[in-house]
């Protein structure tokens, strides 16, 4: 039964992180589609083709993802609480998803109807969109302020969407315009859209911030106020590349320019969609403001970042506890868990032994180590002096045994659990698949290195896997009874993500931009300098 | 296979193995700010009024309240409909002294799931 609402709990999230992306799209593509593409003097009717379907693509995977969440949703509501789906029907979340999946659906038959008229009718089920994502948003909880809050709250998700949902529409519209000059203008129009989209963004994102943050010490001192400041940064990221977008769609007309402006917008678009998956994991943390109790104090924080000797030996496997979730279910039986909140599924918080402590600082000083070498070693290779440090990518084959054997140490070949027990319990049986993945990676990013690889798409698949697991890792959150522990982890991990995401996105940048674009070269040293400080990092890494 | 559909097809088997493995942990944000009775303090039987105050606005229809008794027995609690937003309310009857435990779980109005212990125990008057 638990195992059951674990399930259903993770898959919830995955349903909400779907919903809010796909719903940015269905959003923002309607809205290029009225104001950017249709306002051109002479609409393309290629890029208008491109767009409906595209935009019914994203209303139908926005109500299948929809369908999904108030299901998984209302699973755990049923299992948990002992009530019929009768009971759940009227819940806010039910209601807020039948909007939705009602509105993508008007939205997908719309798309249908061949006449230009329809597009200024689709802005109608698009706001719908809008209200639902609002009905399930902080705002519609809070005791005061609830409706200007929620209105603040429509405002910067609409912004989102129309500069980030609208920028994937600006991609695929490019290479179908039927000249240069019609490209052209539409990243004109665009970029005027987007201007107006990123000032309401901000400013409706720091009232929020005075909301739902409130003070400085609630930045640095809760997981919530941690993610908030993770969203500025990217969002600084993103300002950064749209100001060299903008800088180039000004200049004078150069064979280049379209090129390096779709490269450009393909990692603003990549690190857009992860700060709407940062979003996601915000919409699931208790505000900073409501966390009084157990902040971490700015003194904490600097003994807990303080340099240390790296801890190279760990403790004994017979040291830990055999199986973590039973001890934690235990623990909750005999009443001596935190009386702090958890969601069905958990089974509450348990302290980490001391034990546990050690072990994961040495997994991650190790695992430090390895990465460490892997970036020193993409620098030698950078400098073209080196041939042979071009065979980093195989240095991930030590990190995937390493993995392999550590991060389950209660079952084989470590634990007292067989291997087969893998099969059984889904956290281990994924544990493991990971580590196979990275084997994968490792061999074809070698193999790109050291050119037996030329392709351009196989040559893009290890950015685009580091940006990826970066951007998971912060939909990945920790606390909410706000455990100083967690929010320390959460301290750590999220420059850890930030890393991972301009690693990615600078090696793909790298490889994309046409040669005579300088910042191709910046890019270069960019991402190798990246996986040093992610290394640095995790040697640094500390529990304890 | 075309070099686009492998990019695609790793990227997004990695992102679904990793998606699978990081949202584990899953989260919601109803908090009990205060309680009545307390955690770990002891009250005055048989009847005692429990109140539970969250930081947001609860869904009290699908929200639950249940009493563990010290033979380990369990008892739903009535609702009161009348308390405020961020207010469970109910009132526990004809308890005898011992370790008491109310279980909670509540549905903010934002649709997330939340739920908790308090520990507590039962004096004679």
């Amino acid at each position: 039964m638990a195992r059951l609402l674990q399930i259903f709990g993770f898959l919830s999230v995955l349903f909400r992180g779907g919903t809010l992306t796909f719903g940015s799209l269905t959003i923002g593509g309607i809205v290029f589609l009225n104001f950017v593409a249709r306002s051109a003097n002479s609409p393309s009717e290629a890029v208008n083709k491109v767009c409906l379907r595209w935009i019914r693509r994203a209303a139908i995977a926005l109500a299948v993802m929809q369908m999904a969440y108030i299901l998984a949703s209302s699973l755990i509501l049923m299992q948990s609480a002992d009530m019929t789906m009768g009971d759940v029907s009227g819940a806010n979340f039910v209601l807020a998803g039948i909007l939705a999946i009602a509105s993508a659906i008007t939205i997908a038959v719309l798309v249908g109807v061949q006449s230009p008229k329809i597009y200024a009718v689709m802005l109608a089920p698009a706001a719908l969109i809008l209200v639902s994502s609002m009905m399930t948003s902080h705002a519609m909880a809070r005791l005061d302020y609830r409706f200007p809050l929620a209105v603040v709250t429509a405002l910067h998700q609409g912004a989102t969407a129309t500069w980030l949902g609208g920028l994937f529409y600006l991609l695929i519209a490019i290479p179908r315009s039927p000249d240069n000059q019609f490209a052209r203008k539409l990243i004109s129009r665009f970029s005027k859209l987007a201007l107006i989209s990123v000032a309401v963004l901000a400013a409706a994102g720091f009232t929020l911030s005075l909301a739902y943050v409130g003070s400085i010490p609630a930045i640095y001192g809760t997981s919530y106020g941690i993610m908030v400041a993770t969203k500025v940064i990217l969002f600084g990221t993103l300002l950064l590349l749209g100001a060299l977008n903008f800088q180039i769609a000004r200049s004078p007309s150069a064979g280049s320019v379209i090129a390096s402006l779709k490269r450009f917008g393909e990692a603003e678009l990549g690190i857009g969609i992860t700060v709407i998956l940062t979003a996601a994991s915000l919409t699931s943390l208790p505000p900073a403001i409501d966390l009084k109790n157990d902040r971490v104090s700015r003194q904490e924080i600097a003994a807990r970042l303080a340099p240390q000797i790296p801890r190279l030996a760990s403790p004994a496997v017979q040291d830990l506890p055999e199986d973590v979730y039973a001890a934690e279910v235990t623990a909750f039986n005999g009443g001596t868990l935190s009386s702090a909140s958890f969601v069905p599924g958990q089974a509450g918080t348990r302290p980490n032994t001391p034990a546990e402590k050690s072990w994961s600082e040495y997994n991650h000083h190790w695992a430090g180590l390895i990465v460490l070498a892997i970036g020193l070693l993409a620098f030698l290779a950078q400098t073209k002096h080196f041939p042979w440090a071009r065979n980093w990518p195989l240095l991930f084959l030590g990190l995937s045994l390493f993995l392999f054997l550590r991060s389950d140490p209660e079952t084989w070949p470590l634990g007292p659990n067989g291997f087969w027990v893998t099969l059984q319990d889904p956290e281990v049986l994924l544990h493991r698949i990971f580590s196979l993945l990275v084997i994968g990676l490792a061999i074809f990013e070698w193999r790109v290195q050291t050119g037996r690889v030329t392709s351009e798409g196989a040559r893009l698949i290890f950015p685009a896997l580091v940006a990826v697991a970066s951007a998971l890792l912060l939909t990945h959150s920790h606390s909410l009874g706000n455990i100083k522990e967690e929010v320390l982890a959460e301290l750590s991990h999220a420059p850890l993500a930030i890393l991972g995401v301009v690693a990615g996105w600078s090696r793909w940048l790298e490889l994309r931009l046409p040669a005579e674009n300088k910042v191709r070269d910046r890019m270069a040293w960019l991402w190798p300098s990246c996986l040093v400080l992610i290394g640095l990092l995790l040697l640094n890494y500390r529990e304890i | 296979m075309r070099p686009g559909y492998r990019v695609r097809l790793a990227v997004s088997l990695f992102a679904g193995t990793a998606m699978f493995l990081m949202a584990l942990p899953v989260l919601a944000h109803a908090i009990l700010l205060e309680s009545s009775p307390s955690i770990n303090t002891s009250v005055v039987g048989p009847s005692i009024p429990i109140k539970l105050r969250f930081n947001v606005r609860i869904d009290a229809t699908r929200s639950r309240l249940t009493l563990v008794s010290p033979d380990a027995s369990t008892q739903l609690l009535a609702i009161s409909k009348d308390a405020p937003a961020d207010i469970l309310a109910s009132q526990a009857q004809g308890l005898i002294p011992g370790e008491y435990r109310i279980r909670w779980q509540v549905l903010a109005s934002d649709g997330h799931i939340t739920r908790g212990e308090i520990p507590f125990k039962v004096t004679q008057p």
